[in-house]
Protein backbone atom coordinates (compact mmCIF):
# COMPACT_ATOMS: atom_id res chain seq x y z
CA UNK A 1 0.00 0.00 0.00
CA UNK A 2 1.30 2.99 -1.20
CA UNK A 3 0.08 6.96 -0.89
CA UNK A 4 1.71 10.11 -2.26
CA UNK A 5 0.92 13.06 -0.83
CA UNK A 6 1.66 16.32 -3.11
CA UNK A 7 2.00 19.85 -2.05
CA UNK A 8 0.02 22.31 -4.36
CA UNK A 9 1.38 25.44 -5.32
CA UNK A 10 4.64 25.09 -7.69
CA UNK A 11 4.36 21.16 -7.09
CA UNK A 12 1.19 20.66 -9.14
CA UNK A 13 0.74 24.44 -9.99
CA UNK A 14 2.98 26.17 -11.89
CA UNK A 15 2.39 29.10 -10.11
CA UNK A 16 2.49 29.96 -5.95
CA UNK A 17 -1.27 30.50 -5.68
CA UNK A 18 -0.77 33.32 -2.41
CA UNK A 19 1.19 35.81 -4.74
CA UNK A 20 -0.92 35.13 -7.66
CA UNK A 21 -4.25 36.43 -5.92
CA UNK A 22 -2.07 39.08 -3.97
CA UNK A 23 -1.12 40.44 -7.59
CA UNK A 24 -4.74 40.36 -9.01
CA UNK A 25 -6.07 42.01 -5.60
CA UNK A 26 -3.64 44.94 -5.53
CA UNK A 27 -1.85 43.82 -2.23
CA UNK A 28 1.27 42.20 -3.16
CA UNK A 29 3.67 44.65 -1.86
CA UNK A 30 2.49 43.13 1.74
CA UNK A 31 2.04 39.89 0.36
CA UNK A 32 5.61 39.28 -1.35
CA UNK A 33 7.40 41.86 2.22
CA UNK A 34 6.07 38.90 4.27
CA UNK A 35 6.51 35.99 1.92
CA UNK A 36 10.02 37.08 2.30
CA UNK A 37 10.22 37.39 5.34
CA UNK A 38 9.25 33.97 6.05
CA UNK A 39 11.71 32.20 3.10
CA UNK A 40 14.54 34.17 5.06
CA UNK A 41 13.33 32.59 8.28
CA UNK A 42 12.32 35.74 9.82
CA UNK A 43 8.66 35.07 10.56
CA UNK A 44 7.61 31.93 11.26
CA UNK A 45 5.78 29.93 8.79
CA UNK A 46 2.41 29.25 10.83
CA UNK A 47 2.49 33.46 11.82
CA UNK A 48 3.37 34.33 8.21
CA UNK A 49 -0.01 32.40 7.53
CA UNK A 50 -2.00 34.24 9.26
CA UNK A 51 -1.13 37.06 8.75
CA UNK A 52 -1.54 36.13 4.97
CA UNK A 53 -4.30 34.97 5.23
CA UNK A 54 -5.58 38.04 7.41
CA UNK A 55 -4.45 40.40 4.52
CA UNK A 56 -6.08 38.61 1.91
CA UNK A 57 -9.71 37.63 4.29
CA UNK A 58 -10.90 41.07 3.28
CA UNK A 59 -11.02 39.64 -1.22
CA UNK A 60 -14.30 37.90 -2.16
CA UNK A 61 -14.11 34.01 -1.84
CA UNK A 62 -15.65 33.36 -4.91
CA UNK A 63 -13.46 35.25 -6.91
CA UNK A 64 -10.35 33.66 -5.32
CA UNK A 65 -11.76 30.27 -6.08
CA UNK A 66 -12.16 31.16 -9.35
CA UNK A 67 -9.40 33.20 -9.93
CA UNK A 68 -7.23 29.89 -9.21
CA UNK A 69 -9.04 27.56 -11.06
CA UNK A 70 -7.64 28.79 -14.15
CA UNK A 71 -4.01 28.46 -12.66
CA UNK A 72 -1.76 25.86 -14.73
CA UNK A 73 -1.27 22.99 -13.79
CA UNK A 74 1.79 20.53 -14.53
CA UNK A 75 0.07 18.47 -17.18
CA UNK A 76 2.32 15.32 -16.44
CA UNK A 77 2.04 15.63 -12.97
CA UNK A 78 -1.90 15.83 -13.24
CA UNK A 79 -1.97 12.92 -15.67
CA UNK A 80 0.40 10.46 -12.88
CA UNK A 81 -2.32 11.36 -10.44
CA UNK A 82 -5.40 10.80 -12.60
CA UNK A 83 -4.30 7.58 -13.57
CA UNK A 84 -3.17 7.06 -9.87
CA UNK A 85 -6.86 8.59 -7.90
CA UNK A 86 -7.06 6.04 -5.05
CA UNK A 87 -3.20 5.97 -4.31
CA UNK A 88 -2.41 9.88 -4.49
CA UNK A 89 -3.33 13.08 -2.67
CA UNK A 90 -3.24 16.98 -1.69
CA UNK A 91 -1.63 18.35 1.34
CA UNK A 92 -1.85 22.16 0.87
CA UNK A 93 -2.00 25.25 3.81
CA UNK A 94 -3.93 26.95 1.60
CA UNK A 95 -7.69 27.35 2.70
CA UNK A 96 -10.07 24.79 1.28
CA UNK A 97 -12.68 27.71 0.38
CA UNK A 98 -9.98 29.21 -1.96
CA UNK A 99 -8.14 25.90 -2.90
CA UNK A 100 -11.25 23.35 -3.32
CA UNK A 101 -12.68 24.12 -6.57
CA UNK A 102 -9.00 24.22 -8.15
CA UNK A 103 -8.45 20.52 -6.59
CA UNK A 104 -11.37 19.38 -7.42
CA UNK A 105 -10.14 19.66 -11.37
CA UNK A 106 -7.28 17.32 -10.14
CA UNK A 107 -9.76 14.70 -8.90
CA UNK A 108 -8.16 13.31 -5.73
CA UNK A 109 -8.30 13.42 -1.99
CA UNK A 110 -7.70 16.79 -0.83
CA UNK A 111 -6.62 18.27 2.94
CA UNK A 112 -6.24 21.90 3.49
CA UNK A 113 -5.98 24.63 5.91
CA UNK A 114 -10.02 25.52 7.23
CA UNK A 115 -11.56 29.06 7.55
CA UNK A 116 -15.07 30.09 8.02
CA UNK A 117 -16.95 32.32 5.16
CA UNK A 118 -19.79 34.26 5.86
CA UNK A 119 -20.82 37.06 3.18
CA UNK A 120 -18.42 35.90 0.58
CA UNK A 121 -15.72 36.62 3.19
CA UNK A 122 -13.35 34.98 5.26
CA UNK A 123 -14.19 35.64 8.83
CA UNK A 124 -12.28 33.72 11.27
CA UNK A 125 -9.20 31.09 10.46
CA UNK A 126 -9.86 28.04 12.44
CA UNK A 127 -7.53 25.04 11.76
CA UNK A 128 -4.03 25.31 10.12
CA UNK A 129 -3.25 22.33 7.99
CA UNK A 130 -0.06 20.56 9.85
CA UNK A 131 1.06 18.40 6.72
CA UNK A 132 3.18 15.94 8.74
CA UNK A 133 -0.26 15.21 10.44
CA UNK A 134 -1.95 13.15 7.28
CA UNK A 135 2.09 11.62 6.53
CA UNK A 136 1.42 10.11 10.12
CA UNK A 137 -2.26 9.62 9.80
CA UNK A 138 -1.54 7.21 6.45
CA UNK A 139 1.41 5.50 8.29
CA UNK A 140 -0.57 4.52 11.08
CA UNK A 141 -2.50 2.55 8.20
CA UNK A 142 0.24 0.90 6.81
CA UNK A 143 0.60 3.10 3.79
CA UNK A 144 4.51 3.68 2.45
CA UNK A 145 4.38 7.36 2.12
CA UNK A 146 5.91 9.77 -0.69
CA UNK A 147 5.59 13.05 0.18
CA UNK A 148 6.41 15.62 -2.59
CA UNK A 149 7.02 19.15 -1.79
CA UNK A 150 9.19 22.27 -2.28
CA UNK A 151 8.38 24.62 0.96
CA UNK A 152 9.66 25.03 3.74
CA UNK A 153 5.93 24.09 5.28
CA UNK A 154 6.60 20.17 3.55
CA UNK A 155 9.52 20.21 6.28
CA UNK A 156 8.01 18.21 8.60
CA UNK A 157 6.24 16.04 6.32
CA UNK A 158 8.90 15.14 4.49
CA UNK A 159 11.01 14.01 7.50
CA UNK A 160 8.03 11.68 8.56
CA UNK A 161 7.67 10.30 5.39
CA UNK A 162 8.66 6.81 3.98
CA UNK A 163 10.30 8.64 0.88
CA UNK A 164 10.91 12.60 0.41
CA UNK A 165 11.20 13.89 -2.78
CA UNK A 166 11.87 17.60 -2.95
CA UNK A 167 10.79 19.71 -5.92
CA UNK A 168 12.05 22.65 -8.07
CA UNK A 169 9.46 22.38 -10.85
CA UNK A 170 8.92 25.94 -10.03
CA UNK A 171 11.54 27.50 -7.83
CA UNK A 172 14.91 26.06 -6.41
CA UNK A 173 12.80 24.35 -3.35
CA UNK A 174 12.78 25.49 -0.19
CA UNK A 175 17.02 24.74 1.12
CA UNK A 176 15.46 24.06 5.07
CA UNK A 177 13.45 20.57 3.00
CA UNK A 178 17.34 19.33 1.58
CA UNK A 179 18.39 17.85 4.73
CA UNK A 180 15.39 15.77 5.06
CA UNK A 181 14.96 14.53 1.56
CA UNK A 182 16.64 11.41 -0.47
CA UNK A 183 15.75 13.00 -3.93
CA UNK A 184 15.44 16.42 -5.43
CA UNK A 185 14.15 16.68 -8.98
CA UNK A 186 13.82 19.37 -11.48
CA UNK A 187 11.88 18.35 -14.32
CA UNK A 188 7.76 16.52 -14.34
CA UNK A 189 8.93 13.90 -16.52
CA UNK A 190 11.59 12.94 -14.30
CA UNK A 191 9.38 13.26 -11.41
CA UNK A 192 6.89 11.04 -12.73
CA UNK A 193 9.40 8.49 -14.18
CA UNK A 194 10.90 8.35 -10.08
CA UNK A 195 7.16 7.97 -9.22
CA UNK A 196 6.41 5.12 -11.20
CA UNK A 197 9.43 3.48 -9.91
CA UNK A 198 8.30 4.01 -6.82
CA UNK A 199 5.27 1.61 -6.95
CA UNK B 1 18.99 5.21 -27.37
CA UNK B 2 16.56 3.47 -26.28
CA UNK B 3 18.25 1.96 -22.39
CA UNK B 4 16.41 0.72 -20.02
CA UNK B 5 18.65 0.40 -16.87
CA UNK B 6 19.65 3.04 -14.47
CA UNK B 7 22.43 4.82 -13.86
CA UNK B 8 24.10 5.22 -10.82
CA UNK B 9 27.19 7.99 -10.70
CA UNK B 10 28.65 8.63 -6.99
CA UNK B 11 29.59 11.96 -6.37
CA UNK B 12 28.84 12.01 -2.66
CA UNK B 13 32.08 11.94 -1.42
CA UNK B 14 34.98 14.44 -0.24
CA UNK B 15 37.66 13.63 -2.25
CA UNK B 16 40.36 14.16 0.52
CA UNK B 17 42.81 11.75 -1.52
CA UNK B 18 43.38 14.54 -3.88
CA UNK B 19 43.67 17.21 -2.26
CA UNK B 20 42.08 19.60 -4.70
CA UNK B 21 40.26 21.31 -1.71
CA UNK B 22 36.84 20.84 -3.02
CA UNK B 23 34.52 17.78 -4.64
CA UNK B 24 35.96 16.24 -7.49
CA UNK B 25 32.87 16.56 -9.84
CA UNK B 26 33.67 19.85 -9.73
CA UNK B 27 37.27 19.67 -10.80
CA UNK B 28 38.64 21.26 -14.09
CA UNK B 29 39.24 18.79 -16.71
CA UNK B 30 40.71 20.51 -19.65
CA UNK B 31 38.36 23.51 -18.71
CA UNK B 32 35.29 21.69 -18.23
CA UNK B 33 33.82 20.22 -14.86
CA UNK B 34 34.34 16.69 -14.44
CA UNK B 35 30.63 16.17 -13.99
CA UNK B 36 30.06 18.21 -16.78
CA UNK B 37 32.24 15.77 -18.60
CA UNK B 38 29.93 12.74 -16.83
CA UNK B 39 26.97 14.87 -18.60
CA UNK B 40 28.50 14.90 -21.99
CA UNK B 41 29.36 11.22 -22.21
CA UNK B 42 26.03 9.75 -20.46
CA UNK B 43 23.96 11.86 -22.42
CA UNK B 44 22.03 8.60 -23.88
CA UNK B 45 21.13 7.75 -20.27
CA UNK B 46 17.59 8.11 -19.87
CA UNK B 47 17.79 7.70 -15.94
CA UNK B 48 20.36 9.17 -14.70
CA UNK B 49 20.66 9.65 -11.04
CA UNK B 50 23.39 11.60 -9.51
CA UNK B 51 24.30 11.05 -5.63
CA UNK B 52 25.15 13.99 -3.85
CA UNK B 53 26.46 14.48 -0.55
CA UNK B 54 29.55 16.57 -0.26
CA UNK B 55 29.00 20.28 -1.89
CA UNK B 56 25.39 18.61 -2.82
CA UNK B 57 24.57 22.59 -3.88
CA UNK B 58 27.19 23.11 -5.85
CA UNK B 59 27.51 20.00 -7.77
CA UNK B 60 23.10 20.42 -8.48
CA UNK B 61 23.91 24.14 -9.99
CA UNK B 62 26.92 22.63 -12.47
CA UNK B 63 24.54 20.03 -13.61
CA UNK B 64 21.59 21.91 -14.20
CA UNK B 65 23.82 24.05 -16.06
CA UNK B 66 23.26 21.40 -18.90
CA UNK B 67 20.88 19.05 -17.83
CA UNK B 68 17.92 18.85 -15.74
CA UNK B 69 15.90 15.42 -16.12
CA UNK B 70 18.23 13.72 -14.01
CA UNK B 71 17.54 12.61 -10.42
CA UNK B 72 19.05 13.64 -7.50
CA UNK B 73 19.83 10.93 -4.80
CA UNK B 74 20.83 12.35 -0.98
CA UNK B 75 23.68 10.46 0.89
CA UNK B 76 23.58 12.66 3.56
CA UNK B 77 25.85 10.10 5.75
CA UNK B 78 28.43 10.46 3.28
CA UNK B 79 31.24 11.26 5.73
CA UNK B 80 30.52 8.22 7.40
CA UNK B 81 29.48 5.99 4.60
CA UNK B 82 31.69 4.71 0.99
CA UNK B 83 30.57 4.40 -2.51
CA UNK B 84 28.57 1.12 -2.08
CA UNK B 85 25.76 3.21 0.17
CA UNK B 86 25.59 5.72 -2.75
CA UNK B 87 25.00 2.50 -4.95
CA UNK B 88 22.44 1.21 -2.63
CA UNK B 89 20.68 4.44 -2.37
CA UNK B 90 20.73 5.29 -6.09
CA UNK B 91 19.16 1.67 -7.06
CA UNK B 92 16.47 1.24 -4.67
CA UNK B 93 13.62 2.48 -6.69
CA UNK B 94 15.77 2.43 -9.70
CA UNK B 95 14.82 -0.16 -12.76
CA UNK B 96 15.49 -3.58 -12.42
CA UNK B 97 18.89 -3.27 -13.59
CA UNK B 98 20.99 -0.75 -12.17
CA UNK B 99 24.95 0.40 -13.05
CA UNK B 100 26.83 1.95 -10.51
CA UNK B 101 29.60 4.47 -11.86
CA UNK B 102 31.75 6.22 -9.81
CA UNK B 103 31.85 10.00 -10.31
CA UNK B 104 35.63 10.00 -10.28
CA UNK B 105 35.94 7.33 -13.16
CA UNK B 106 36.44 8.85 -16.77
CA UNK B 107 35.72 5.31 -19.43
CA UNK B 108 36.38 5.86 -22.93
CA UNK B 109 33.68 6.70 -25.04
CA UNK B 110 34.09 2.94 -26.89
CA UNK B 111 33.84 1.01 -23.70
CA UNK B 112 30.53 3.30 -22.85
CA UNK B 113 29.10 2.52 -26.16
CA UNK B 114 29.72 -1.38 -24.68
CA UNK B 115 28.74 -1.31 -21.25
CA UNK B 116 25.61 0.76 -22.22
CA UNK B 117 24.67 -2.25 -24.35
CA UNK B 118 25.04 -5.00 -22.28
CA UNK B 119 22.44 -7.23 -20.99
CA UNK B 120 22.22 -8.30 -17.33
CA UNK B 121 24.93 -7.94 -14.64
CA UNK B 122 28.48 -7.69 -15.59
CA UNK B 123 31.44 -6.26 -13.80
CA UNK B 124 34.00 -3.91 -15.66
CA UNK B 125 37.76 -3.86 -14.92
CA UNK B 126 40.59 -2.25 -17.17
CA UNK B 127 44.60 -2.77 -17.49
CA UNK B 128 46.74 -2.24 -13.87
CA UNK B 129 47.63 1.58 -13.79
CA UNK B 130 47.60 1.91 -10.15
CA UNK B 131 49.83 0.04 -7.25
CA UNK B 132 47.11 0.95 -4.81
CA UNK B 133 44.31 -0.27 -6.44
CA UNK B 134 41.72 -3.45 -5.89
CA UNK B 135 42.31 -6.24 -8.34
CA UNK B 136 40.30 -8.51 -9.75
CA UNK B 137 41.12 -11.96 -10.83
CA UNK B 138 39.58 -13.44 -13.91
CA UNK B 139 39.22 -16.78 -15.19
CA UNK B 140 39.97 -17.65 -18.89
CA UNK B 141 36.29 -16.36 -20.06
CA UNK B 142 36.90 -13.36 -18.37
CA UNK B 143 34.49 -13.69 -15.92
CA UNK B 144 35.20 -12.00 -12.02
CA UNK B 145 36.40 -14.86 -9.51
CA UNK B 146 37.63 -12.72 -6.55
CA UNK B 147 38.83 -9.00 -5.77
CA UNK B 148 42.75 -8.61 -3.87
CA UNK B 149 43.91 -5.97 -2.49
CA UNK B 150 47.00 -7.83 -3.04
CA UNK B 151 46.82 -9.14 -6.66
CA UNK B 152 45.31 -9.61 -9.63
CA UNK B 153 44.89 -9.87 -13.55
CA UNK B 154 43.29 -6.34 -13.54
CA UNK B 155 42.50 -3.20 -12.00
CA UNK B 156 38.73 -3.15 -10.49
CA UNK B 157 37.61 0.24 -11.55
CA UNK B 158 33.59 -0.18 -12.55
CA UNK B 159 31.40 -0.01 -13.74
CA UNK B 160 29.27 -2.79 -12.64
CA UNK B 161 25.89 -3.66 -13.01
CA UNK B 162 23.44 -5.48 -10.53
CA UNK B 163 19.62 -6.31 -10.80
CA UNK B 164 18.26 -3.81 -8.30
CA UNK B 165 16.60 -6.52 -5.79
CA UNK B 166 20.47 -8.05 -5.41
CA UNK B 167 21.75 -4.32 -4.06
CA UNK B 168 21.85 -4.21 -0.86
CA UNK B 169 22.90 -1.62 2.18
CA UNK B 170 26.47 -1.62 3.01
CA UNK B 171 28.68 1.36 4.47
CA UNK B 172 31.54 -0.11 2.68
CA UNK B 173 32.72 -0.36 -1.17
CA UNK B 174 30.65 -1.71 -3.78
CA UNK B 175 32.91 -4.32 -4.53
CA UNK B 176 32.13 -5.66 -1.14
CA UNK B 177 28.30 -5.63 -2.32
CA UNK B 178 29.40 -7.72 -5.03
CA UNK B 179 31.63 -10.32 -3.78
CA UNK B 180 29.31 -12.56 -2.58
CA UNK B 181 28.09 -12.88 -5.70
CA UNK B 182 30.75 -13.97 -7.24
CA UNK B 183 31.41 -15.03 -10.28
CA UNK B 184 29.90 -12.54 -12.36
CA UNK B 185 30.79 -12.05 -16.09
CA UNK B 186 33.27 -9.58 -16.88
CA UNK B 187 33.88 -6.36 -19.09
CA UNK B 188 37.24 -5.24 -19.89
CA UNK B 189 37.45 -1.62 -20.36
CA UNK B 190 39.30 1.64 -20.77
CA UNK B 191 39.21 3.75 -17.78
CA UNK B 192 40.92 5.64 -15.43
CA UNK B 193 39.49 7.02 -11.91
CA UNK B 194 40.85 10.31 -10.53
CA UNK B 195 41.82 9.48 -6.54
CA UNK B 196 45.13 10.98 -6.52
CA UNK B 197 47.11 14.25 -8.31
CA UNK B 198 49.25 11.94 -10.55
CA UNK B 199 45.91 10.13 -11.15
CA UNK B 200 44.18 13.60 -12.25
CA UNK B 201 47.57 14.77 -14.27
CA UNK B 202 46.87 10.98 -16.19
CA UNK B 203 43.78 12.06 -16.82
CA UNK B 204 44.13 15.03 -18.17
CA UNK B 205 46.95 13.96 -20.62
CA UNK B 206 44.76 10.53 -21.68
CA UNK B 207 41.75 12.40 -22.37
CA UNK B 208 42.63 14.97 -24.84
CA UNK B 209 42.63 11.79 -27.52
CA UNK B 210 39.00 11.00 -26.67
CA UNK B 211 36.41 12.24 -28.90
CA UNK B 212 33.73 13.77 -26.75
Amino acid sequence: MIKFIFDLDGTITKQETLPLIAENFGVQHEISQLTQETVQGNIPFIESFIRRVHLLGELSVSSISNLLIKVPLYDRVLEFIRMHLDDCVIATGNLDCWSEQLTRIVGCTSYFSHARVEMDKVVKLETILRKEQIVRMYKEQGYKVVFIGDGNNDLEAMRLADVAIATGLTHFPSKSILPVSDYLIFNEITLCRLLNQLY
Amino acid sequence: MSFTKSVVLSCAGIGSRLGLGQTKALININGKTLIRLQLELLKDVEDLRIVVGYQAHDIVEEVLKYRTDVVFVYNHNYFETKTGTSYYLGAKDANDYVIEWDGDLLVHPDSIKRILTQEGEFICYADRTSEEAVFVRTDEMGNVLSFSRASGSYEWTGPACLKRSRVHYTSENVYNQLEPYLPIRGLKIEAYDIDTYEDYKNVIRRIQEWKI
